[in-house]
């Protein structure tokens, strides 16, 4: 393979998703076709800060996954610097981190640095070396004082950033981030908000906080797999509101 | 599936001797434990390990010791009804000697729990599993297997709770018939996303790093 080059940023070449169809689903419904989830995109995203948007359902989810090799495109193709989800899936995923939700869905190990430490197991062999980095993984984002709490006793807001530093500990120069906000309150998201502003890597989330939208240079409105809008935020948003509300685009 | 904050034997962390014991010794004095009250199941014997138990337990601190009467809450029952059972069949000294000594390595093995981060208890099992190599099977792949395992229990725990909760909320009863199609759905769907977790943290991808 060439050598990565992060210059190259995130790029989508006729991408597309088709889902199978369902094998108990009632003769012609819906289910019973095969279904584009994704139509195919052409996209370069190299912004530091790009939001995906759109309504339930639209495929926002299905975009996301596709950038770090957790869904395969059925037809065309995706790369992260230059490098192919699909054929480098290993050398992707060790640029591009994943954060969900839901964190106790992310988090594996009980105690907060166990988990961070299992991320460095790839990178650190020695165990004091991984101790030790974990450690400071937490320290860059002020969390040393969680490193021995049970990752089931902590807030939702601490969880979601445990969650981020495990998914960051590796050195990841990419964070895609699918909802990370949803499931917490308003100072939690405040909190969280301002965590990603001081984030050196690029990072690309789906939302449906549409303040939190609004702070990217770029954003996607996503509407039944297609992309219906791409430009900046503003104009972004009304088009969303267009869109969702009646009226058309 | 929301948090569930329960746990298996979760770490109290602390710097007691029994937490700065090596593992193998935690595992050579438990092991002693169980043999001892297996081979010579008597009152007498029961009774001992039991307030050997105790005596750890304190030892390892105020918090750990707090959490020793912790399994007769929810286990009390089945230890009275094996008690009530081996008094009748075989009197009151093996009643006390088998449910007592029973008892006293469960509470050894929580101990172990207790007092031991998990990622060293897996260390420990990776050591072990090192001949699991000669069958082309990778020790640390085993040993998250384990983990995996082990945040798998509270979590299918949990999702019989949410689906007794949500039958109930229908102002139905939950039985176990009725529980039953909801909870393997979302059995399947924790290891669905579990995978997922695992995935994209690239942990399953190590072996290539060798
Ligand atoms: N593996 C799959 N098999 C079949 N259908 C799928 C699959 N994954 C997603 N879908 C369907 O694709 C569509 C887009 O789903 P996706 O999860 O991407 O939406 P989303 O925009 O993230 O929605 P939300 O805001 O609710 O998270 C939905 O209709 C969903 O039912
Ligand atoms: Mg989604």
């Amino acid at each position: 393979m060439d050598a990565p080059a992060p210059s190259e940023g995130v790029c989508f070449h006729e991408a597309a998703v088709v889902v199978p169809p369902d094998p108990g689903a009632v003769p012609g419904s819906a289910e019973a076709r095969e279904r584009t989830i994704l139509h195919p995109c052409t996209l370069t995203l190299r912004e530091r800060r790009v939001a995906v948007i759109g309504a339930n359902g639209s495929g926002k989810s299905t975009l996301l996954r596709l950038i770090n090799g957790l869904s395969r495109p059925s037809a065309g193709a995706v790369t992260v610097h230059g490098l192919d989800t699909v054929r480098d899936v290993h050398a992707v995923r060790r640029r591009v981190g994943f954060l969900f939700t839901d964190p106790l869905a992310q988090l594996i190990m009980p105690i907060v640095v166990e988990d961070v430490e299992l991320s460095l197991k790839a990178t650190h062999r020695e165990r004091a070396a991984r101790r030790q980095a974990a450690l400071e993984a937490l320290a860059r984002f002020g969390l040393e004082h969680l490193a021995a709490r049970s990752v089931y006793d902590l807030s939702g807001g601490e969880r979601q950033l445990v969650a981020l530093v495990s998914v960051l500990a590796a050195g990841q120069q990419v964070l895609v981030a699918d909802e990370p906000t949803t499931l917490l309150d308003l100072r939690n998201t405040a909190k969280l908000r301002r965590v990603f502003e001081g984030l050196p890597q690029q990072v690309i989330y789906a939302t449906h906080d549409l303040d939190f939208a609004a702070e990217a240079d770029r954003v996607l409105v996503v509407d039944e797999g297609r992309i219906v809008f791409d430009g900046e935020a503003r104009a972004a948003i009304d088009a969303y509101r267009r869109l969702a509300l009646g009226g058309g685009t | 599936m929301r948090g569930h904050v329960y746990q298996l034997g979760l770490l109290i962390p602390g710097a007691s001797p029994i937490h700065r014991a090596p593992l193998w010794l935690k595992y050579a004095a438990l092991s002693a434990l169980c043999i001892t009250v297996l081979v010579e199941r008597t009152a007498w014997i029961a009774a001992g390990a039991l307030a050997t138990t105790v005596l750890l337990f304190a030892l390892a601190g105020r918090r750990v010791l707090a959490l020793w009467p912790r399994p007769f809450r929810s286990l009390g029952w089945l230890f009275a009804l094996l008690a009530a059972h081996q008094w009748w069949l075989n009197g009151f000294d093996t009643a006390v000697g088998v449910v007592g000594g029973m008892v006293a390595c469960l509470q050894a093995a929580r101990l172990v729990l207790l007092t031991t981060p998990q990622s060293e208890l897996l260390d420990g099992l990776v050591r072990v599993a090192r001949p699991l190599r000669w069958v082309r099977c990778d020790p640390e792949t085993f040993a998250l297997t384990i983990a995996v395992m082990l945040r798998s229990i509270p979590a299918v725990a949990g999702s019989i709770r949410d689906v007794s909760d949500a039958a109930a909320a229908r102002g139905l009863r939950p039985n176990p018939a009725l529980l039953a199609g909801p909870v393997v759905v979302a059995t399947v769907d924790f290891a669905h996303r579990t995978g997922d977790a695992l995935a994209a943290r690239g942990v399953m991808d190590q072996s290539e790093f060798r």
